[in-house]
């Protein structure tokens, strides 16, 4: 037996090093990326992370890829002194280094300091490494050890963003004697939340005022008012959906572009959520569908994600900014105190203040980035949201979608209309702020500005 | 010790328990019982907890002996099975005779079953309640009349009671003593609750949920809920109903728990056949998830006291993996904007006051947390002479478990809930089990009561629920029945037999209440009265035989009972051997005079309404401490207001400064002829932005005129905000100047002024409490010397580091004929300054460990022995903080996650280790780190401090402790000082303030107490139910509302006496609540 076991080592050992010694190269393909992604995706859900706070774990781990994609390829551009803060990533020393490898495993790696439940990442990575040190384990060792080094610098630069100084800020605090004033909504009545991220520092765009947009009508309950005959519109439209039932296109939109990472259901004693991912991943979803329809490589992938995402997080930033500057109240407390005491929103309400509306901004801000990478008439199928139950829809471009996201806040009963139509037109323009600001691709004729 | 011997002592342990008994109840099976009833419960894909709210409830038990034999039988009703009927044929040998009896049942799904006699024979009749109308359940309410030959008909119909709607449970009562028995039906609500909705929807009457009174008109039944004013909304979520006569005027009144965030309801009958709800003014809080209660007067003053139970873990482990308290926010939402009232998650035992108020004791009395719990019965069940507690308890699998909520049930239960609204077995089997063990706590003649339920009742791991009391072998004890979830039912046979003495009595009274529901009995025995009312419906749905059980321990003979008939007559028996069981019948009853019981203790204190024209509010301003510093114990920002007292305009009469909240500018009255009338004094009032916690009148500059000096606290404003600094303003010739005080950027919350240096001018001592945006920190206290009118600092690094004051005095303590100081604080000791050639020296005067949440200090001479003693207030025992020498409350201080502000973490000792009082999500919303290393709930729960957070980063931060808790006294011993503590019923609240004067104008000073405060976390709850004390000596205290003072429910801060016209008055200043003023009617 023991002399067995021995036999059996010594076998394992020798197709081992006979494996290691047919060395062929690491192929990272875009998949395997699109596969991180989407890995990051999936813990972010389970996590529990709020929207803007999604939007900064898409950002930074997408930078630390490109800035080493971006170190060997001339057809891109290093960020370095385009975004605020960051500088230069090390050179790469080692001539082994497989670049797209190197951006994978930064990637991930920044993504695991980012994300709560380190364990699932972890045991993804790992599985890959054992699979790359199987292949080639020199290339493999040499485009890790740089990759740990990126990511590092990385993560110097990412502390310093305030993230950490803000989860110590005061929360936000409820006033009811001012009627205008945000109150946490039903059913689980959370605290607002982030109210600092306009603290947060950003990556383009000079602060995060920089697209204060016009005030919200006048708050008002008199009836002849634009601020109550935008709250009436927003009932007046549930009404009208919720009466057509399961057949309205209206409420189809709706619930295609919830995205409420957290969805919370009573019972009497028994709570649980469903829980979905947030306005940021869906379009770092539809990232993924026009790189795959456009059959980027690799680089143009990684260029499409990363100026996606930053175009992204500024919004949030932007947004949250005007929230908790107007911090005003839900259509769901006005109704429910005025008008109809037992109305409920087709979605439910997020725990945020209403002006202007996230989705808006952010689809703004995403469809404008996407536009300048794929082009204007770039139509597709967008299956984003097939894991959780809802069906494929199809858009002629991007800022057909970023018009349906916007306009499915208002039917989804929890914005009222400026806060969609305002929204949209400050994520159009920080969108295109970033364009004009970020200078990533050499050869002009490989976007569409 | 290896893990292999604490498995083995835990194996040897769980073979001793499952092998013997309790040490009071056995429990025999029911292999030799006869007794097999299981309410055996399947959950189905359409029809579970997700289904149906209650779908956990289980079913009922009444004991009664239904054929007159004397041996009480037993009917348990079930969700899913049919309900039976055991004939008790002694030697607990029990027969099922549910077929013969007819008593089975026709509805799908029954809940309570309750005993009583409904068509007035003198036969026990049942009724059965049952839910119908949602999942299908069909039937209606049973009611089987009892034939007299061990058979029933039914005749719900009949009698009008065949109610299809969703009943809980009923309860029998004569409310309008009419003679007959109506009665209270319990229905509950099935509101999705996706939103609270307003408090108000308990106005509009729904047929299914909404509860019902209906009233005997002789062989049917009215209902008269509307007009009789009982509530009936689509919010009653009701599982508990108690009758009394609570506020002993004889006419019955009910206390109605409600579940989820409907208040619960106190109806006071107003003897017109109609009820008043009043719960908001006789209770400070309530229990949130109100389940099962019970009523009983456990401490001996002839009022009947509740418990009502809830849901709150005592273990680490299931209490930090469990959805806890709300957050302090969305229950202001509730409280301000839905107008609830303050509820909390535990279970709450109310002392009634005399019919006053009642007063909250759980946390003091031990009783708060018995997890999932259902039953709670109060007997004398080892008669000892005191009211013990059983309480059933578990649920099958806890819904409310965290990971559940958050992660768990995502993965597994989304899609198929989204798709079909179905669930499976299998995503039910993710929720952890709460099969937690039923309590027992025994009553001690202190009123506490001692968790013995590991050793007088087994530990099981039962899901048990509805639990009737009854005496099943007629030995005298007490026996119960417990109706269990998927196990047989369980009988608790009380062993006490004849190692203690009892009294059992029945009455028989007249048709058509021949069992007299409704007699009270007061027991007296060598002076000591037990007092019990007949209503048999208790618990959690069910009913307990219809008997009133005394126990007496070692005394033979009771000296007295006098029986109250429901008819207000009553009879006095004398002179009474003990164990044996009475049947008692009206002989010669004579009217009884209700009056009599009530307190005849003259008030002292008189509230003069209008106060003479004192018409402050204090209005606290919105801000809330815990949105900052999320983690600190307790609030610092409502401290305020400050008052003063004293001539401000120099005509010879006092008038009282009362300074504002943020932004709200301080008010000045002053006294004229008749009374009070404030004017405005411009220089003052425009110093609003400040808040004022303390204030001090004194002529500082030797002017022969008033100033004033004022403490700023508030914890909002920070880091050398102008707003922070303390105000001086000086009086020249009727006009007050703002001038130069030293320069103090922490929260004030005592200023006293003295002349420590005997120079002729006052100096002052400034304490302060802590230090805004980061509690924790030392702030600097200082003696301020006065040149002139001018102050300086004098320089003491002693006073300086004294800690978080709250209060001092200054007291020759050593009797050198020099002014000492006595300081008290926060997280310290009280600290002992000897004044040594005008230089403050901490002196070290007592040898106990004495750091305590101490607020307040006077100077008494408590034992008459003609020294001066300290009398000391502190936070009390009636809170979830624990602390002894041995095991100090404690309170870590660092910058833990290095973000450049500070964090106060507290935790308590729980066996051996401490565990943090906040949970993950509450630690994490200020260290965010620890999501990383906490993935999921239940890796965090049950883990100690030292496991959550490394030795190094806790050995870095400083840790403050509290030993002492409770208020008291330290007694003069020449010299050196000794702490007492005060009873209990002074360690409701914490203490104030006190305030020293001959209040009853007997010659000799008392100290009057005030106290109560609100500025904590749902977590804790409120500290409301301190209703003041007289302190005459240390073994003369008045406590209460006996006094005339209406403390309850508000915070004292301050207690002035101020003189109108040689009278002296009594001015209490609240914190956020309006200031009042009293005569003293002793005055002469």
């Amino acid at each position: 037996m023991t002399v067995m076991k021995y036999v059996l080592g010594l076998m394992a050992l020798m197709v081992f090093t006979a494996c290691s010694k047919q060395q062929s190269p690491i192929e990272v393909s875009t998949e395997d990326y699109h596969k991180s992604v989407d890995k990051v995706t999936e813990i972010m859900i389970h996590d529990i992370f709020s929207p803007p706070v999604a939007s900064r774990i898409y950002a930074y781990p997408n930078i630390a890829a490109y800035e080493i994609l971006a170190q060997q390829n001339n057809e891109y551009i290093s960020l370095a002194g385009q975004v605020e803060g960051l500088t230069s990533i090390p050179e790469a020393g080692a001539s082994d280094i497989n670049y797209p490898l190197a951006a994978l495993i930064a990637y991930m790696d920044v993504s695991r300091r980012l994300i709560f439940s380190e364990e699932s990442m972890t045991i993804y990575r790992d599985s890959l490494y054992q699979q790359w040190t199987n292949t080639n384990e020199t290339e493999f060792m040499a485009s890790k050890e740089y990759a740990l080094k990126v990511a590092e610098h990385i993560a110097a630069w990412m502390d310093g963003d305030n993230y950490k100084q803000t989860r110590t800020m005061p929360k936000f605090t409820v006033d009811i004697e001012d009627p205008s004033r945000w109150q946490p909504t039903p059913p689980a009545y959370m605290d607002g939340i982030e109210p600092h991220w306009n603290k947060i520092r950003p990556f383009v765009i000079d602060s995060a005022e920089q697209f204060r947009p016009t005030p919200p009508p006048p708050f008002s309950m008199a009836e002849d008012s634009d601020f109550y005959k935008e709250l009436k519109e927003v009932y007046d439209i549930s009404q009208k959906i919720t009466a057509e039932g399961d057949e309205s296109e209206e409420i189809a939109i709706a619930q295609f572009w919830d995205c409420n990472p957290y969805v919370s259901v009573t019972r009497g004693h028994l709570m649980f959520a469903t829980k979905k991912i947030t306005p940021g991943a869906h379009w770092i979803g539809i990232v993924k569908i026009a790189c795959r329809q456009n059959k980027s490589d690799f680089n143009h992938m990684v260029y499409a994600y990363t100026k996606t995402s930053i175009a992204i997080a500024d919004a949030f930033i932007s947004c949250w900014d005007e929230k908790y500057r107007s911090s005003l109240i839900r259509p769901e407390t006005l109704i429910n105190e005025h008008i109809d005491e037992n109305w409920k929103p087709v979605l439910q309400t997020p725990p945020f203040p209403e002006y202007t509306s996230g989705h808006s901004v952010v689809s703004g801000a995403a469809s404008t980035a996407l536009t300048s990478i794929f082009g204007a008439d770039f139509a597709f199928a967008d299956d984003t949201e097939l894991p959780y139950g809802l069906p494929v829809r199809n858009f002629d471009s991007f800022n057909q979608a970023a018009n349906e996201a916007a306009i499915s806040r208002m039917y989804g009963g929890i914005h009222y209309r400026k806060a969609v139509d305002i929204g949209l037109q400050q994520g159009r323009s920080l969108g295109q702020f970033v364009l004009e600001n970020l200078s990533m691709v050499k050869d002009e004729n490989l976007t569409f500005n | 010790m290896n893990k292999y011997s604490i498995g083995l002592i835990a194996f040897v342990i769980l073979i001793a328990c499952d092998s013997s008994d309790g040490g009071l109840f056995k429990n025999p099976s029911p292999e030799d019982t006869g007794l097999e009833f299981v309410n055996s419960l399947n959950e189905k894909e359409d029809l579970n907890i997700l289904d149906y709210l209650y779908f956990y409830n289980g079913g009922g038990v009444a004991i009664g002996d239904i054929n007159g034999d004397e041996l009480p039988d037993i009917y348990l009703s079930g969700n899913q099975v049919k309900n039976k009927l055991y004939l008790n044929k002694g030697n607990l040998q029990f027969e099922d005779i549910t077929e013969k009896a007819g008593v089975a049942g026709n509805s799908t799904w029954n809940t309570g079953a309750v005993m009583g006699d409904v068509n007035g024979d003198g036969w026990l009749d049942i009724y059965v309640c049952a839910v119908v109308g949602i999942n299908g359940f069909n039937g209606y309410n049973e009611l089987f009349i009892n034939n007299g030959d061990t058979t029933f008909s039914e005749r719900s119909a009949e009698f009008g009671l065949d109610f299809d709607t969703y009943s809980s449970s009923a309860a029998f009562l004569d409310y309008d003593l009419d003679g007959d028995l109506d009665l209270y039906l319990l229905n509950h609500a099935v509101h999705t609750q996706e939103s609270f909705g307003k408090a108000d929807l308990r106005f509009k009457r729904n047929f299914q949920t909404g509860d019902k009174l209906l009233r005997n008109e002789g062989g049917s039944f009215k209902d008269v809920s509307e007009e009789a004013g009982i509530y009936g909304g689509v919010n009653g979520y009701g599982l508990g109903v108690a009758v009394s006569d609570f506020n002993q005027d004889g006419f019955p009144d009910l206390y109605i728990g409600n579940d989820f965030h409907e208040d619960d309801y106190y109806y006071l009958n107003n003897g017109d056949g109609t009820f008043k709800e009043c719960l908001k003014e006789y209770f400070g809080h309530t229990t949130r998830f109100s389940m099962g209660n019970d009523v009983s007067d456990i401490n001996h003053d002839g009022w009947p006291d509740i418990i009502s139970l809830d849901m709150l873990p005592e273990d680490e482990k299931a209490l930090k993996s469990s959805e806890g308290d709300d957050d302090i926010q969305t229950q202001k939402l509730r409280v301000d904007l839905f107008n609830y009232h303050y509820q909390f998650t535990r279970n709450m035992l109310y002392l009634n006051a005399g019919g006053r108020h009642f007063t909250e004791t759980a946390l003091q009395s031990g009783v708060a947390a018995t997890d999932w719990s259902w039953s709670a019965l109060f007997a004398d069940y080892d008669q000892d002479g005191e009211q013990d507690i059983f309480v059933a308890n578990g649920i099958p699998k806890r819904p409310n478990d965290l990971d559940y909520i958050k992660f768990i049930s995502n993965e597994q239960i989304q899609k198929k809930i989204n798709n079909t609204r179905l669930v499976d077995q299998q995503a039910l089997d993710m929720m952890p089990s709460g099969a937690v063990n039923n309590y027992y706590f025994s009553g001690s003649p202190e009123g506490g009561f001692i968790n013995n339920s590991g050793s007088y009742i087994k530990r099981d791991t039962l899901i048990s629920g509805a639990t009737a009391i009854g005496d099943l072998d007629n030995d005298g004890d007490l026996d119960m029945v417990t109706n269990n979830i998927n196990s047989p039912v369980s009988l608790y046979i009380n062993k006490t037999d004849d190692s203690a003495n009892y009294l059992k009595l029945k009455f028989d009274y007249r048709l058509p209440n021949k069992i007299g529901v409704g007699t009270k009995v007061f027991s007296y025995h060598n002076g000591t009265l037990q007092y019990k009312e007949l209503y048999t419906v208790r618990g959690f749905q069910a009913s307990s035989q219809p008997m009133v059980h005394f126990g007496y321990g070692k005394v033979s003979k009771v000296d007295s009972l006098r029986i109250v008939w429901p008819d207000k007559t009553s009879q006095l028996l004398t002179d009474i051997q003990v164990n044996q069981t009475l049947t008692i019948s009206p002989d010669q009853p004579q009217p009884f005079n209700y009056e009599s019981i009530r307190s005849t203790g003259d008030r002292i204190f008189n509230k003069i309404e209008g106060a003479l024209g004192i018409d402050f509010t204090h209005t606290e301003d919105n801000y809330i401490d815990f949105n900052r510093q999320k983690l600190i114990p307790y609030k610092i920002s409502d401290r305020g207001p400050g008052t003063a007292v004293g001539d401000l305009n120099g005509d010879g009469k006092e008038d009282i400064y009362f300074g504002g909240s943020r932004s709200k500018p301080s008010q000045v009255y002053f006294q004229i002829s008749n009374g009070f009338e404030r004017r405005p004094v411009e220089e003052i009032s425009a110093d609003s932005i400040k808040e004022v916690v303390v204030a001090a009148i004194g002529d500082f500059d030797g002017n022969s005129e008033n100033d004033l000096i004022v403490g700023i606290g508030g914890g909002d404003f920070f880091d050398g905000m102008n707003q922070q600094l303390n105000s001086y303003f000086l009086q020249k010739q009727g006009r007050f100047v703002q001038s130069n005080i030293p320069e103090s950027f922490h929260n004030t919350a005592v200023i006293k002024p003295f002349d420590f240096d005997n120079d002729g001018d006052l100096d002052v001592f400034v304490g302060n409490q802590s230090i805004s945006n980061d509690f924790g920190n030392v702030p600097t206290s200082f003696l301020m010397e006065n040149r002139s009118g001018e102050f300086y600092v004098v320089d003491n690094n002693q006073l300086n580091k004294a800690g978080m004051v709250t209060d001092a005095v200054w007291e020759d303590f050593n009797r050198d004929g020099k002014p000492d100081l006595v300081v008290v604080g926060e997280w310290m000791a009280p600290k002992f300054f000897k004044n040594e050639k005008g230089k403050l020296k901490e002196v070290s005067l007592f040898d106990q460990e004495l750091n305590g949440l101490w607020q307040s200090i006077e100077v008494f001479d408590i034992d008459n022995d003609g020294d001066k003693d300290f009398i000391v207030g502190n936070w009390g025992n009636n809170s979830k903080f624990t602390a002894s020498e041995k095991q100090p409350l404690r309170m870590y201080y660092s910058d833990f996650d290095d973000n450049g502000s500070t964090e106060t973490i507290v935790a308590l000792a729980r066996g051996k280790k401490y565990y943090p009082i906040e949970g993950l999500d509450g630690l994490a919303g200020q260290m965010v780190d620890l999501k990383k290393q906490f993935t999921q709930y239940k890796d965090f729960a049950g883990k100690s401090i030292e496991e959550i957070f490394d030795r190094k980063m806790l050995a870095k931060a400083k840790l403050w402790e509290v030993h002492e808790l409770r208020s008291g006294y330290l007694i003069n011993q020449n010299g050196y000082f000794e702490f007492k503590p005060f009873s209990n019923d002074l360690q409701l609240a914490p203490i104030t303030d006190f305030l020293v004067f001959d209040f009853d104008s007997d010659g000799f000073d008392e100290v009057l107490a005030g106290g109560n405060y609100f500025g904590v976390k749902p977590y804790h709850g409120r500290f409301d139910s301190f209703a003041g004390a007289l302190i005459k000596n240390k073994d003369d205290i008045v406590t209460g509302g006996e006094l005339g003072l209406d403390f309850i429910q508000k915070s004292v801060r301050h207690l002035n006496i101020i003189s109108m016209n040689g009278r002296p008055c009594l001015l209490v200043t609240f914190n956020n609540d309006k200031a009042q003023l009293y005569e003293l009617t002793k005055h002469k």
